[in-house]
C-alpha cells in the first residue's frame, strides 16, 4: 500500500492507551451479557435466592408494590454501603499500620476463593445446561489449577503479562456473574449508591479512599490491590509498532515531566496519547486498590458476605514530586516501580471494582434484552472516555465510577422507555433511516 | 429459527462492516474511538427523536402520511447531526494538527481525514444496523420464524438484515461524501447526501407491497452511490472490491 512510503502521521498512535484499557472492559462485559443469556433461564426462580449481605435487609418478591420494592432496595444498599465503608476503613487502617503482608495474603485468598468456588459454581451450571460429560476428578484437578495459577498471576508481577490481564478480567466477569443474580430493583439501586459512595470516598477530604491513595503516595508504596493494567504502548524510537513492551527507565522520563504539565491542558482530548519518544501526554493512572471480595464461602450456605469495593480513583502522577525519588531505587522492587499507576510503563490502570460495576450493569441489562445491552454499553464506554478526560483536566484523584454508571443507568431507563418502542414499531412497519 | 440462522442474520446486516473494521479502523486506535463515539451520537439522536414521537406512537398502519412525517423529521435531523459532527471535526482536525506539529510529525494527510471520515460513517451505520436489525434478532435465535404483513414474502428477520446493510453502507459512505463536500464546499456532494439519505428511507416505506421490487431498486441506488464514491474517494482498492462484491451478490440474490 501507498502508505508505507509515508512517514506515520499522527493517526497511527494516537488514543492508542485508551483503546487498551476499554479493550478488556468490553470483553469483559461481552462475557458476562454471554453468561447472562446462556444461564439465564427464568427471573422468577432467581428471586429467591441466596441470602446475601446485599438482601439482608429486604428480600424482594415478585409481588411487592412498587414503593415496596423501591425502599426494600434502598435498605438493602444503604446496608451494603455501609458495609463496604467500614471494611474500606479497616482496610485503611491495616495500610496504616504498615500490614502490607497480611493484605497481600488476604487477596491471594480471596483470588482463590473467587475463582475455585464462584469459577467452579458457573462451570457446574454451565456443565448443567449443556450436558457436559466430565467426572469429579477431573474436574477438581483442573479447578484447582486454574485457581492455583491465578492466585499466582495476581500474586508475582513477573508473570507474563496477558496472563495476568486473562486472570483479571476472569475474576471480574465472575464476580459481576455472582452480582447479577440480586433481585432487580437491588441491583439498580446498588449500582447508584455504590457510584455515590465512590464519589464521596475519593473526593471528600474524610473518604477511605482518598485517604488510602494519600497514604500510598506519601509512602511511595503499592496498596496490595487487584488492579488491572494495560500494555504500556511501545514508542516510536524503537521502530516497531506493534505493543513491543519496552518498560521504560525512570530517569529517561524524570526530565520531561516537568516540561508536559504545560502541555497536558491543551490536549486534553489527547490523554494517554504516547505520541513522543518523551511521553509528553499524560501519564494516566488510573489505579485503584481494590477488590476486597471475602466470601465465607461454603457453596452451600453460599453467603457473601462482604464484597469492598475500591473503586478506582484516577491519579495523575506527573504532579507527584515523590516520584523523582523513584529513580534512586532504580532496579529495586517491581512493587514499587509498579505502583499506583507508577506505571514506569507509562500505563493506565483500572481497579477491578470498575469492571465489576460496569459488567453488572451490562449485565442486569441483559436480563432485559439486548437493546439495553448495546445502548448501555455505549454509555459506559463514553462515560470511561469523559472520565479519562476529566482526569488530564483536572489532574487529581477521579472516581472511574459515577459518571459511566450514571449513563449507563441513564440510557438504560431512556432506551427501556422511550427507544424500543420507537424502534419496534418502525421496524415492523419497515420504516427505517 | 436457529442460532446458525440467527448468526447469518447478523453477519449479512454486518458483515461488511466488520471487513471494513478489521481492514481498515482496528489498525489506529484512533479510528476505533470515532467509531465509538458517532454510534453514540447516532444512539443519542435516535433517542431523542423516539422521545418526540413516543407519545404518538404506536401510529396506525393504514394511513402513509404519518410514517413520511416521520421519516422527513428523522432524517432531517439526522442531517443536521451530520453538521454538528462536521463542526466538531473541523476543530478536532485543528487541534490535530497543532498537536503534530509539536510532536513533529507531519500534518493529516488527505487519506487520514477521510479514514476519520469513513470510521464516524462506519460508526452510523453500525448503530443503525445494531439498533434496527440485531436488537430485534433474538427471536431469531429461537425455533420459529416471524413474517410482517408488509412483506410477507420474506422473514422479517432477513429484510431487516438486508435493509440493515443496505443503510450501513449509504451511512459508511455518505459520511465520506459529506465531509468531502463541506471540506470542498462542493454544494452537488452536500445536497446529494440527505437526499439520497430521504430516498432510501421512504423507498423502503413506499414499496411494502413489492419487496423484491424495493430492494433491488435500494441497491442500484447503492451501487450509484458506491460509485460516485470511489470516483471521489482513494479508498484502499481491497476494501473497495470486498464492499463492491457483496453488494453485488446481494443484488442478484434478492432480484431473482
Amino acid at each position: 500500500m501507498a502508505q508505507n512510503q509515508r512517514p506515520a502521521s499522527i493517526l497511527d498512535t494516537l488514543g492508542e492507551e485508551i483503546v487498551r484499557i476499554i479493550t478488556p472492559v468490553s470483553i469483559c462485559m461481552l462475557m458476562v451479557v454471554i453468561l447472562v443469556s446462556i444461564l439465564s433461564l427464568d427471573d422468577s426462580s432467581s428471586s429467591s435466592a441466596m441470602p446475601t449481605i446485599a438482601t439482608i435487609a429486604y428480600s424482594e418478591t415478585g409481588s411487592d408494590s412498587s414503593w415496596d420494592k423501591f425502599m426494600g432496595a434502598l435498605l438493602n444498599s444503604l446496608v451494603f454501603v455501609a458495609v463496604v465503608t467500614a471494611v474500606t476503613f479497616i482496610l485503611v487502617l491495616l495500610f496504616y499500620l504498615r500490614c502490607t503482608n497480611f493484605l497481600k495474603i488476604y487477596l491471594g485468598f480471596s483470588a482463590f476463593v473467587v475463582l475455585a468456588f464462584m469459577g467452579g459454581e458457573i462451570a457446574l451450571f454451565l456443565f448443567e445446561k449443556f450436558s457436559f460429560p466430565i467426572d469429579c476428578v477431573t474436574f477438581l484437578v483442573i479447578l484447582y489449577n486454574f485457581a492455583v495459577v491465578g492466585v499466582l498471576a495476581v500474586f508475582i508481577s513477573k508473570m507474563a503479562i496477558l496472563v495476568t490481564q486473562a486472570y483479571l478480567v476472569v475474576i471480574g466477569m465472575l464476580v459481576a456473574y455472582w452480582f447479577t443474580l440480586l433481585p432487580e430493583w437491588t441491583t439498580w439501586v446498588l449500582l447508584v449508591a455504590m457510584a455515590l459512595y465512590d464519589l464521596a470516598a475519593v473526593l471528600l477530604p474524610v473518604g477511605p479512599l482518598r485517604l488510602l491513595v494519600e497514604l500510598a503516595i506519601s509512602r511511595d508504596e503499592d496498596i496490595p490491590a487487584l488492579v488491572y493494567e494495560a500494555r504500556p504502548v511501545a514508542h516510536h524510537d524503537s521502530g516497531s509498532r506493534d505493543g513491543v513492551v519496552r518498560r521504560r527507565v525512570w530517569s529517561e522520563r524524570r526530565n520531561v515531566l516537568h516540561d508536559s504539565g504545560g502541555d497536558v491542558n491543551s490536549n486534553a482530548i489527547l490523554s494517554g496519547n504516547a505520541g513522543s519518544n518523551l511521553n509528553s501526554g499524560v501519564v494516566l493512572s488510573v489505579a485503584s486498590g481494590h477488590n476486597d471480595t471475602r466470601l465465607a464461602g461454603a457453596e452451600e450456605g453460599r453467603v457473601v458476605e462482604a464484597n469492598a469495593e475500591l473503586s478506582a480513583p484516577l491519579i495523575d502522577r506527573r504532579m507527584n514530586d515523590n516520584m523523582h525519588r523513584q529513580e534512586e531505587d532504580g532496579t529495586s522492587e517491581n512493587l514499587l516501580l509498579e505502583g499506583i499507576g507508577l506505571g514506569s510503563t507509562g500505563a493506565i490502570k483500572l481497579g477491578l471494582g470498575d469492571f465489576i460495576f460496569y459488567s453488572v450493569l451490562v449485565g442486569r441489562a441483559a436480563m432485559y434484552d439486548f437493546m439495553t445491552v448495546y445502548a448501555c454499553y455505549l454509555a459506559i464506554v463514553a462515560g470511561l472516555g469523559v472520565t479519562l478526560m476529566l482526569l488530564a483536566f483536572y489532574q487529581k484523584a477521579l472516581p472511574a465510577l459515577p459518571v459511566s454508571i450514571m449513563l449507563g443507568v441513564l440510557f438504560y431507563l431512556l432506551t427501556r422507555l422511550l427507544l424500543e418502542v420507537f424502534v419496534v414499531q418502525c421496524s415492523m412497519n419497515l420504516v427505517m433511516f | 429459527m436457529t442460532v446458525a440462522a440467527g448468526i447469518g442474520y447478523a453477519l449479512i446486516a454486518l458483515g461488511p462492516s466488520l471487513s471494513l473494521f478489521v481492514a481498515v479502523i482496528s489498525k489506529k486506535p484512533f479510528l476505533i474511538l470515532t467509531v465509538l463515539s458517532s454510534t453514540l451520537l447516532w444512539l443519542i439522536s435516535l433517542i431523542v427523536l423516539s422521545g418526540i414521537w413516543r407519545a404518538f406512537l404506536p401510529l396506525k398502519s393504514t394511513t402513509w402520511w404519518p410514517f413520511a412525517l416521520l421519516i422527513i423529521s428523522s432524517v432531517g435531523f439526522q442531517e443536521g447531526l451530520r453538521v454538528l459532527f462536521w463542526k466538531v471535526y473541523k476543530r478536532l482536525e485543528d487541534t490535530l494538527d497543532a498537536f503534530a506539529d509539536r510532536v513533529g510529525k507531519p500534518r493529516l494527510f488527505l487519506t487520514d481525514k477521510m479514514q476519520i471520515a469513513l470510521a464516524g460513517g462506519l460508526g452510523h451505520g453500525v448503530a443503525h444496523a445494531v439498533f434496527f436489525c440485531l436488537s430485534l434478532l433474538t427471536p431469531a435465535f429461537g425455533p420459529a420464524t416471524f413474517y410482517v404483513d408488509r412483506c410477507p414474502q420474506m422473514p422479517f428477520f432477513l429484510i431487516s438484515a438486508i435493509i440493515a446493510l443496505a443503510f450501513v453502507t449509504i451511512h459508511t459512505f455518505s459520511m465520506v461524501i459529506a465531509f468531502n463536500g463541506y471540506a470542498e464546499g462542493n454544494t452537488t456532494d452536500q445536497y446529494f447526501v440527505p437526499v439520497v439519505h430521504l430516498v432510501a428511507g421512504m423507498v423502503v416505506k413506499s414499496a411494502f407491497a413489492r419487496c423484491f421490487c424495493l430492494l433491488s431498486q435500494k441497491f442500484s441506488l447503492l451501487r450509484i452511490l458506491f460509485l460516485i464514491v470511489l470516483k471521489n474517494c482513494q479508498l484502499s482498492p481491497e476494501t473497495a472490491l470486498v464492499v463492491f462484491v457483496w453488494l453485488n451478490v446481494l443484488c442478484h440474490a434478492c432480484s431473482f
